[in-house]
């Protein structure tokens, strides 16, 4: 059986390299058909990967209490009318929640930095003491600010690695004094690196100034948003307590909607699985149609092939080959080209991955690359089985006979 | 006990409604290491009763025994399993495979006979070696003559040592030159204790066979056995 297995395996590479122009062009909607599945894996895979890293950056026990829903299908005016968020929500979530941990006012804007003769354009945050534990960064040298040097409106920031890295290179930024849209600001902290928030934006360069400077300098209005450590056992009670904190500050009567909104990394997952089961489903669609596709190509190939070879299955069966034989060398030659096909494809789609994860952080999974294998096999068993039984009940007196 | 047992054979084929006698009532028995000729106009049933014989077709009715077992009543496997072991097949068109080279072309009956690699080419050799073609044993069928095409046909009909070679028109495609080699060698193989049946419409090559059978309508009109000479 091995023999006749491995001699079947001989044919097929034969017949399939003899006519290698047919071959390929046969192959082709295989090919395709595994590439794709393999990029829609490899770029799932990536996305799971920096979702994940980008959603413990967000922090899931933070609850981020803003005028905006993070995804929302509101109409744009009802949002505008929302009253700001005020800096003196901060004290008063802090008295009257039992699960706030840490609150911190984040307010944000573009600004100019400069050091010496270098210069760029960035982030900055105002925020309070309480920034750090609402964040998964950590300091990597220096301090953070403290609560007098808010309140005392300290010109001292803490800076992003990036930034660390365009200014001063391998130097102690620590004691340095930098330029913000023109202040000098002394750098008494550095955060630890990143990364790329979703493979997009860069977070690394910011600068982080205490709230009591920010709101001197540079606004006192604005777009704010309030950062609620809530304790990560306790996220649904945390959620309800905050809300309701809110409502009570806001004076909101029981019939009246919330005009704020509290956001949770629950709503990126949610939204992020919808993005994931639409490129799957797309991928899984285009997917199968160039299978089937593809596997007609090959039906239609291995017909030509019997044909053509109608006069070397009778003198096969003459010399001794029964049905059952001829029938495998033939489903075997079907294998044979989806499984080249299916390998052709994984092939193209690893060059294709390493020049995605230049942009964009992706692998192909081996596991996906097995079963592209698999599939590709089972394509071949399926399209290949109608000829080759054909060519199995080939009567032998008439095949030798054929011309 | 004869090699071959036909009783009563009938091969009755509906063309367009119309019933074809293409074997209509033969009887005929042939024993081991006979030379035989059939011989008939073309339509007489000659190449049906080769195939018959060959194992290729069964009979709409009668019996036909081979080396004491029934044929007709075998499956596709069995059948197929007698002809790879017991008949050598030789066309008139030689029928090998193009893209092998001679070795491998005899290979092929072994192959499905599942002989191991190594056995595997040393019957091959031989074969080849007993028609005279050791030094073409890796050409293809395209860089040999005619002549050499059909011995390598003759090694493959008889790698397998079977109880008959049913050779179909040996000679029909080649120069009168090759096609007395070719008689040579199934001569030769008949004194060496091989059963040989030749179909022909050839006087003279039927002469090289020791019985001649006549069929006509698919009915045999003349058997006739000559003295070995």
């Amino acid at each position: 059986m091995i023999l006749l297995f491995l001699e079947n395996f001989k044919i097929s590479l034969s017949a399939v390299f003899a006519n290698k122009t047919r071959s390929i062009l046969t192959a082709l909607g295989i090919i395709i058909g595994v590439l794709s599945v393999t990029l829609m894996g490899t770029l799932i895979s990536g996305l799971d990967r920096s979702f994940e890293s980008s959603m413990s950056w967000l922090g899931k026990d933070i609850l981020y209490v803003s005028r905006y829903e993070w995804f929302s299908d509101m109409d744009w005016w009802e949002v505008r009318n929302r009253p700001q968020m005020l800096p003196e929500y901060v004290d008063k979530i802090r008295e009257r929640s039992q699960y706030a941990m840490a609150v911190a006012p984040v307010m944000q804007r573009g600004a100019s930095l400069s050091y010496k003769d270098k210069e760029t354009r960035t982030e900055i945050f105002g925020t309070n003491e309480d920034y750090m534990e609402t964040i998964s960064t950590n300091i990597a040298s220096g301090r953070f600010f403290t609560k007098n040097e808010d309140r005392s409106g300290s010109r001292v920031t803490v800076i992003g690695d990036g930034i660390k890295e365009a200014f001063f290179g391998d130097q102690d930024p620590i004691g340095q004094y930098i330029k913000i849209d023109n202040m000098k600001f002394r750098v008494i902290g550095v955060l630890e690196k990143q990364g790329k928030f979703l493979g997009f934006f860069s977070v690394d360069k910011q600068a982080i100034l205490p709230f009591g400077a920010y709101k001197r300098i540079f606004s006192r209005r604005g777009w704010m948003r309030l950062s609620v450590k809530v304790p990560p056992d306790k996220l649904e009670e945390g959620l309800d307590d905050v809300t309701s904190v809110m409502r009570h500050i806001r004076g909101l009567r029981p019939n009246e909607k919330n005009d704020f909104a509290i956001n949770q990394t629950k709503a990126f997952e949610k939204q992020y699985t919808s993005l994931k089961l639409a490129i799957g489903g797309t991928g899984i669609f285009i997917t199968l149609l160039s299978l089937i596709v593809g596997g007609i190509g090959i039906m239609n190939i291995m017909f030509v092939s019997v044909k053509e070879r109608t006069r070397e299955i009778g003198v096969r069966k003459a010399i001794g080959a029964t049905s059952g034989m001829i029938m495998g060398q033939f489903l075997m030659e079907a294998v044979t080209i989806c499984l080249i096909a299916g390998l052709i494809g994984i092939l193209l789609a690893y060059v294709f991955s390493f020049f995605i994860n230049k942009i964009f952080p992706s692998t192909l999974p081996l596991g996906l690359s097995m079963v592209a294998m698999l599939v590709s096999m089972i394509v071949g068993i399926i399209s290949g089985f109608i000829p080759s039984y054909r060519a199995a009940k080939l009567d032998p007196i008439d095949s030798l006979r054929y011309e | 006990m004869d090699l071959i047992s036909l009783k009563n054979i009938y091969k009755i084929y509906n063309v367009g409604g119309e019933e074809v006698r293409a074997l209509d009532g033969i009887d005929l028995n042939i024993q081991e290491n006979e030379y035989l000729a059939i011989m008939g106009p073309s339509g007489s049933g000659k190449s049906t009763l080769m195939n018959m014989i060959g194992c290729l077709d069964t009979p709409t009715s009668g019996l036909y025994e081979f080396e004491g077992e029934m044929v007709q009543v075998m499956d596709d496997s069995q059948l197929a399993s007698i002809r790879n072991r017991k008949i050598g097949f030789v066309f008139q068109t030689f029928n090998l495979l193009p893209k092998a080279t001679a070795q491998h072309n005899v290979e092929i009956p072994l192959i499905y006979a599942n002989i191991r690699k190594d056995q595997r080419a040393e019957m091959a050799s031989n074969a080849l070696e007993s028609v005279g073609l050791s030094d073409r044993s890796h050409h293809k069928p395209n860089e040999l003559s005619g002549g050499q095409r059909q011995r390598v046909a003759i090694a493959r009909a008889l790698v397998n040592n079977p109880s008959i070679i049913l050779a179909d028109e040996p000679t029909g495609n080649l120069d009168s030159k090759s096609g007395h080699e070719i008689m040579n060698i199934l001569d030769d193989l008949h004194d060496r204790g091989n059963t040989i049946i030749l179909v022909t419409h050839e006087d003279g090559i039927a002469q090289h066979a020791h019985r001649v059978i006549r069929l006509l309508d698919g009915k045999i009109t003349e058997d006739m056995k000559r003295g070995s000479t």
